[in-house]
């Protein structure tokens, strides 16, 4: 009973000052890991799904295409630095304006279908561009992939840095990540955040009361196109190389998959079930190449008996506590 | 006080159902007119076609001499026309006051990305009057989700007022009410009534007769008479089609 009340208080704790705590976590979290590269890997993912969740957890709407942000990023990004410029800012710049610039436009072809039909079309549209790059050979080096993205090092206030070590790297992408989340707070407590909500619960009366509902959608979908390009481009700067698979539809499966494992809704989930994810990756693929056949058990668990994630769970049992507190009082 | 809102022959078929027949309509600025008729009769259809939730079939809507048949929407709402729905249809798991404060966002602004929404004081202070009015100051931080029936009843009302609307739609504020809670509702369309113009929907005739100055009966879709509520107690065919069926 002690202990639950502590986790509560903890869990209670994390919500109030989730940035904060993210933020301190993160520092500390390369060297609770493993080996220095999960640890980016993980951060890389968790933004991705944190832009994904913009979609699913503060819009709800069920995109099966974020692989064509995700992707198209990573794509823009290597090209740029092979063919274009070698500047890592504008690399990255360039993958977060394509990502948005191309939910603007297959958002604005999306958003007007709802549930599956909406889920349906970002599908196929995710796929379109997939085979786009396929057959693109001489840009994007079709199925071979984008190889040989130079390490370039970075440059700040004349001067330039080499940021290609593990933990270097890893902190690179942090401030990136964090840039992302503080960006990202500040737009969920603007009134268009508030907006964002009112449409999630309840669009017939959002529209009612003089919103645009379809016009919120689709901005926040171009956020999210936005932020997913963003992670591309790091993931591309990390690996050094794009696979085609990047823009497959299981990448848009797996940011799904890390999304409701966490908990959709919160900062802190999408990490939680990126984190997850990839540890378990990294601990099942080493015992046998059919991890997946693990990591599906575990999700269909979660999806059945914590359908609010990890994170929900936890947060959920806290304010379960508090509802309890305030009928009791009355 | 000119007429504010007149609809020309309003029809609206649902495949082979003919919800709402050739209804021609108006009000007049300031007043506050129901109306009535049995289950089915059109009466939350016509409703629906004047805030365009749905598109009439056929025939025309003019809103404060403009036609706004054909518009979206959100576009009728930023004109002045509020609804406060049957089935209560609120932001469940917004609170109390947020409910209240992004429906007065509407008439401010959507697409602002920066500022903090709770920062904008006037809001703020619209939303708790409107708080204040309908009663629910005291359970603002609540979830609307775990209100009872008649805060959420009263929530709704909130919700269409804090929109600042010209033209006020309420459909069935009293149903499902205790006789107190009834009697605030009541009171508080009485009050709100004062600067503005409202259509009221209702199956409680002790409502309808007390705060209507013309009520309009509806049969299966078609207008089947108008007239002050004595005309309408005293009418033989309105006894028959639906006073007959309830208390007086």
């Amino acid at each position: 009973m002690e202990a639950r009340g502590l986790w509560q208080k903890i869990a209670e704790m994390i919500s109030r000052h989730s940035l904060v705590c993210i933020l301190l976590f993160f520092i500390i979290f390369p060297f609770i890991v493993p080996y220095k590269a999960l640890a980016t890997q993980i951060i890389i993912w968790g933004l991705f799904a944190l832009g994904f969740n913009v979609c699913l957890g503060y819009t709800g709407m069920l995109s099966f295409g974020h692989a064509a942000y995700f992707g198209v990023g990573a794509y823009t990004t290597g090209i740029v630095l092979i063919r274009l410029w070698e500047n890592i800012w504008f690399a990255l710049f360039a993958g977060l304006v394509m990502g948005g610039l191309l939910a603007l436009l297959l958002g604005y072809l999306c958003i007007k279908r709802k549930g599956i039909y909406f889920a349906m079309l970002t599908l196929a549209f995710a796929q379109l561009v997939y085979f786009v790059a396929f057959q693109w050979v001489d840009l994007t080096g079709g199925d071979n992939g984008l190889r040989n993205i130079p390490a370039v090092p970075l440059s700040l206030f004349g001067m330039s840095i080499d940021i290609h070590t593990p933990i270097r790297f890893y902190f690179f992408v942090l401030f990136f990540v964090f840039l992302s989340l503080l960006a990202l707070n500040r737009i969920l407590q603007s009134p268009f955040g508030h907006v964002l909500q009112a449409v999630r619960e309840n669009e017939q009366r959002a529209r009612s009361c003089g919103y645009e509902a379809t016009n919120v959608r689709w901005l926040a979908f171009i956020i999210s196109g936005a932020i997913s390009g963003l992670s591309g481009s790091l993931y591309a700067l990390y690996l050094h190389f794009v696979g085609i698979e990047t823009l497959y539809y299981s990448t848009s499966g797996q940011v799904i998959m890390m999304t409701l494992l966490g908990g959709m809704g919160s900062f802190i989930g999408p990490f939680i079930g990126a984190g997850v994810f990839l540890f378990l990756e990294d601990v099942l693929s080493i015992i046998t190449p059919n991890w997946m056949i693990f990591l599906g058990v575990i999700f269909v668990l979660c999806v059945l008996f914590f359908p609010s994630g990890i994170w929900g769970t936890v947060r959920d049992l806290s304010l379960k506590k508090k509802g309890i507190s305030v009928v009791s009082k009355q | 006080m000119g007429e504010i809102l007149k609809t020309v022959n309003l029809t609206k078929s649902f495949g082979g159902l003919t919800a709402v027949n050739g209804v021609s309509f108006s009000i007049q600025e300031g007043d506050l007119q129901s109306i009535i008729g049995p289950n089915g009769a059109g009466k939350s259809t016509f409703f629906k076609l004047i805030i365009g939730e749905f598109a009439p079939s056929s025939g025309q809507i003019i809103f404060m001499n403009q036609d706004i048949t054909a518009l979206p929407q959100p576009a009728i709402s930023h004109r002045g026309v509020a609804v406060a729905y049957q089935i209560t249809n609120i932001f469940p798991m917004l609170s109390v006051f947020e409910n209240v404060r992004v429906a007065a966002q509407s008439r401010k602004t959507t697409f602002n990305l920066w500022s903090q929404a709770l920062s904008h004081k006037e809001l703020t202070e619209e939303s708790q009057a409107i708080l204040e009015l309908i009663g629910l100051q005291d359970v603002q931080g609540e979830t609307a989700a775990n209100l009872s029936h008649g805060d959420r009843k009263r929530l709704e009302i909130g919700i269409a007022l804090a929109t600042k609307p010209k033209l006020l739609l309420l459909d069935e504020p009293t149903a499902g009410l205790s006789p107190p809670e009834t009697r605030q509702t009541i009171d508080l369309i009485k009050k709100i009534a004062k600067g503005l113009t409202i259509i009221l929907v209702e199956h409680k005739m002790k409502v309808v007769m007390e705060v209507s100055s013309k009520i309009t009966v509806l049969y299966y879709g078609s207008l089947l008479v108008q007239g002050t509520p004595d005309d309408i107690r005293s009418n033989e065919e309105v006894r028959r089609v639906y006073l007959g069926g309830v208390k007086c």
